[in-house]
């Protein structure tokens, strides 16, 4: 008889599914996102419209700065449903522009240099805050433009409210500097010691990407495209918006890699989103109460200021957290590659979901025909040929 | 019986090399007749578990059985694709195109390509697409040389 370890083997089949789960919503990221092509497209595109804005007669324009921030930015985008176009967000950074002029103006005048440009004033749509240009198919490039504020010591910004009334404290720069530093955060994974320690074990039967973005930027990515389809349907305008999501999952990653020990990636994933209602906070202003998701590099800016006038927008987000929750909790334990194609399908978009089932499905039917396909111990299918591994060799499936 | 050059294995040789390969780690039984072999086998890390058995008579070819879970329900009604019918055992190599062969082992062959069968099986529930090639007995004709190859195998 043969003599297994039967409680190990189990343990650790159940903790390199994960893993490999991990992988495969990784894969899915790869989908989702702005391509490098993408991003590299739309940077050439806002750096010529730096420098036409800047070429502008109006003095103000002429030390602008035009930089990227938002999702792209960070690094989490995520496809939008039912359009091919991403959204990238600029900041038009005009350092000479007096606060106490009104916001309105500042915009118009970018709005009119834009309309200068016959290639821009045919693409150019106005929208609340910011002017967008529409490269079709590609993406949208939003410029909402910022001067500096005066009384942020940590080079915080002022943007127009939505009224383009009066100014409000943002701070995309120290943003995305305080993201970088949470998402440069490693988490212990006793995985990979496991690993290091049973060198017959081999954790990848498919070799992993080269594109690591860590597992930060992948958890916004999965949560903020969770979201989208579940929302999908909803026509009230109470949809979390992404830096709400984002600056939840960043502080509550930076709490999980503090405090805890990881079995797997995807066991980080769900230990964030858990986590997240936790950094919520609440405030109490004359008796009442008032939600608190502040921006921590300046002073002024409330995330979730809208839940406050909203408190739809408060319950929506719960509601889905909740829901999302479950949802990658339940991925953690499905078995069979049908019901995972069809659950996270559901749940991250079928058509994403098929192409990386299909990826891999190629990849082990590319691997038999070239006779490099192999099965080993708790792993099974592999295209790597670790310890102990039989080779799959040629047949035909015959019969009905 | 010699072929090729190369003595055909016994169920009782099958038998050793089945319980010394970890990837059919499992249990069965031998006696004068042949072998039965159940172990459990999860193609891949995020596919079902599986009960296997396998049953391979002295002169005759191996046969692959699934005891759990139910194929035929997980199909929903649909036909299986690549299997023979009542019992329903899975179809794993084109008899006649030495594939198999009787001096090779079991756990080389048929166990792989279980596992490979499996992760096409549920490819197929997900895409309704069999992406794991292979061949139909298409007519009277096919039927009657898919009999004759099967027949020259066993000899």
């Amino acid at each position: 008889m043969n003599t297994m370890p039967v409680k190990n083997f189990a343990m650790s089949q159940s903790v390199l599914r994960r893993s490999d789960l991990y992988g495969l919503l990784e894969a899915l990221c790869d989908e989702i996102e702005l391509t490098d092509a993408q991003f590299e497209a739309a940077k050439a595109n806002y750096e010529a419209v730096g420098r036409w804005l800047a070429g502008a007669q109006h003095n103000a324009l002429r030390l602008l700065n035009i930089y990227v921030h938002g999702s792209t930015a960070l690094g989490t985008t995520v496809k939008p449903i039912g359009r091919d176009e991403h959204d990238v967000d600029l900041i038009c950074h005009v350092p000479d522009f007096s606060p106490l002029r009104l916001p309105s103006e500042l915009k118009r005048v970018i709005g009119e240099r834009l309309r200068e440009n016959s290639v821009y004033g045919a693409i150019l749509e106005e929208k609340k805050r910011c002017w967008r240009l529409n490269y079709a198919r590609e993406f949208h490039l939003d410029i909402s433009p910022t001067i500096p504020n005066p009384a942020c010591m940590n080079g915080g910004e002022l943007v127009p409210d939505k009224k383009l009334r009066e100014w409000k404290a943002t701070n995309p720069k120290g943003y995305r500097a305080e993201f970088e530093r949470r998402a440069g955060l490693l988490p212990k994974i006793r995985l990979f010691k496991t690993i290091v320690a049973d060198a017959q074990a081999t954790i990848a039967p498919f070799p992993a990407r080269k594109k690591k973005r860590g597992i930060l930027r992948r958890t916004v990515q999965l949560l903020k495209r969770h979201r989208d389809i579940y929302f999908a349907a909803v026509e009230a305008d109470i949809v979390p918006i992404s830096i709400i999501i984002t600056t939840l999952a960043m502080q509550a990653y930076e709490y999980c890699v503090e405090a805890f020990e990881f079995d797997t990636e995807l066991d980080v994933v769900i230990a964030t989103i858990r986590m997240m209602p936790h950094f919520i906070g609440q405030d109490v202003v004359a008796g009442k109460r008032l939600w608190v998701v502040n921006n921590e590099t300046t002073n002024g800016e409330n995330f979730a200021d809208r839940w406050n006038s909203e408190p739809a927008r408060a319950q929506a987000f719960f509601t889905w957290h909740k829901q999302a929750l479950e949802d990658f909790e339940r991925f953690a334990n499905l078995e069979g590659i049908d019901r995972l194609t069809t659950e996270i399908g559901k749940a991250l978009g079928s058509k994403e979901v098929s192409t990386v089932f299909g990826g891999r499905t190629r990849e082990i039917s590319e691997a038999r025909s070239g006779m490099k396909l192999y099965v080993a111990p708790t792993i099974g299918l592999t295209v790597t040929t670790p310890a102990r591994a039989t080779q799959v060799l040629r047949n035909t499936n015959f019969g009905d | 019986m010699r072929r090729g050059g190369r003595a055909e294995l016994s169920p009782a040789q099958q038998f050793l090399f089945l319980r010394n390969n970890l990837i059919c780690a499992g249990a069965g039984t031998l006696n004068h007749k042949g072998l039965v072999w159940n172990y459990r086998s999860r193609p891949t890390l995020l596919s079902r578990e599986y009960g296997i058995r396998i049953v391979f008579e002295r002169d005759d070819v191996p046969k692959i059985f699934v005891k759990d879970p139910d194929l035929k329900q997980l199909a929903g009604g649909r036909d299986l694709p690549h299997v023979y019918r009542r019992p329903t055992r899975l179809c794993l190599y084109l008899p006649g195109s030495g594939e198999w062969l009787r001096h090779m082992r079991i756990d080389q062959t048929f166990v792989p390509w279980t596992a490979t069968w499996l992760y096409y099986f549920e490819e197929w529930l997900a895409s309704d697409e069999w992406k794991g090639g292979g061949e139909h007995p298409a007519g009277e004709e096919d039927v009657a040389a898919h009999r004759r190859n099967v027949v020259r195998d066993q000899q």
